[in-house]
């Protein structure tokens, strides 16, 4: 078995890790978070404070609604995966049923479940459990890599 | 309350960054050097390096502010590099950015005695622990899909306006639109309750912040820092599963900017 390999490159790159030092991440995690104290003055960021608070509030409005109808306009439904809407719709009514489903549409329930609990999804089997020992059920998240 | 005067030599206020334990922070003899426990180089706003302002075994960090501060980006985004300078070195109780006192002396009376209490509390209750900020958001196309797939009314006003030309069958548009909305948002919400599933194996504390429109997760999570691994893979696992639908991002770890507050 490999030794288990550093922080980043062990990752298989679908989580997005931003660096927590550019500028949106931080405007998000830090403004106006923290301790408030009795400080007789709290100065505001110059300008960022306002665009922050816009880009949270997305208030109901008939721009939004027609926004979100445009986009939903311009779906093809038929260009995904080949399948038609039929299976779609039989695939998500299912929900928590086992059912294989291999089109473009699947509860993410679903997936969460297999991916936490199997390890893997392929048929590789043992080898491929061998092969990233990593990802097995979680049900004891105090085992973790500590070497 | 009123502000001291400024004088030529004195800055016009202090700029609170955090409070730490300075046993946790100072390097090794004490609060008798309390230059030792600062980032090295780290310079308050005012171009003067930053100070520690002590009572018993509590200490405050402060940067000199000129009467003429206007904090821009640069400014936060220093002030977040102290602030997890000292969260490396030990638990830390950032304050709020911007957050301004007359001077060293009101620092001592106004936070470090008047909030003695809980700031020993919160300094002890975070010792170990980091804070990471977990969001998820939809692949727009993949999820509006799935909405048109299953909700017949979201479906029938889709069939109805796409071949509309631009500008005809308003009305319908903005139903269309409502009701795509809400049908996001709900599934929004059950999406969003199974990462906090998963988020919640790994996590002391969560807040959840409210979300809107494509963004289906917000949620600042409090952890031990030796876990941070383990929900970053459980994390991974789940973005790959849900990676044609949405996307999961993890910031972080940071000081515990969400979890010092009243709540």
């Amino acid at each position: 078995m490999t030794v288990q390999t550093t922080h980043q490159s062990r990752r298989g790159g679908y989580l997005e890790r931003p660096s927590p030092s550019s500028l949106a991440d931080v405007i998000e995690v830090i403004l106006d978070k923290g301790m408030v104290i009795d400080a007789y003055v709290r100065v505001s960021l110059v300008g960022i404070e306002l665009l922050t608070i816009d880009a949270r509030i997305v208030i109901a409005s008939v721009d939004t609604y027609l926004r979100f109808a445009e986009a939903t306009n311009r779906l093809d439904l038929y260009e995904h995966g080949g399948k038609d809407i039929g299976d779609v719709v039989d695939d998500l009514r299912e929900g928590g049923a086992e059912s294989k489903t291999r089109g473009a549409v699947r509860g993410v329930k679903n997936t969460v479940k297999e991916a936490l609990s199997s390890g893997d999804e392929s048929d590789g089997g043992d080898e491929e459990q061998q092969d990233r020992p990593r990802r097995p059920a979680k049900r004891t998240p105090s085992r973790r890599r500590s070497e | 309350m009123t502000a001291a005067p400024p004088t030529a030599e004195a800055p016009a206020a202090v700029l609170v960054y955090g409070v730490v334990a300075p046993a946790d922070t100072v390097a090794s003899d004490g609060p008798a050097h309390p230059d030792g426990a600062l980032p090295e180089g780290s310079l308050g706003p005012d171009g003067e390096p930053l100070r520690l302002v002590t009572h018993d075994d509590l200490a405050a960090v402060v940067g000199g502010v000129s009467p003429q501060w206007r904090p821009g980006r640069a400014d936060l985004l220093a002030f977040s590099a102290v602030i997890d300078t000292l969260a490396r070195r030990g638990p830390v109780v950032p304050v709020q950015f911007g957050s301004l006192m007359a001077d060293e002396q009101e620092v001592v009376d106004q936070v470090l005695v008047a909030d003695e209490d809980r700031l020993r509390d919160l300094l002890a209750s975070l010792a170990g622990k980091t804070q990471v900020q977990v969001r998820a958001r939809y692949v727009e196309e993949a999820v509006l899909s799935e909405v048109v797939a299953v909700d017949p009314e979201v479906r029938a006003l889709w069939a109805r306006t796409r071949e509309l030309p631009e500008g005809a069958g308003h009305g319908d548009r903005v139903r269309l639109g409502e009701r795509a909305a809400r049908a996001v948002a709900e599934r929004a919400a059950q999406d969003a309750e199974t990462i906090l599933g998963v988020v919640g194996r790994y996590a002391v504390d969560a807040i959840s912040r409210p979300v809107a429109g494509m963004d289906v997760l917000d949620v600042a999570v409090l952890l031990e820092a030796d876990q941070v691994a383990a929900l970053e893979d459980a994390l991974e696992a789940l973005a790959q599963a849900s990676y044609r639908r949405l996307r999961i991002r993890l910031v972080g770890p940071t000081a515990p900017y969400d979890f010092v507050g009243e709540r």
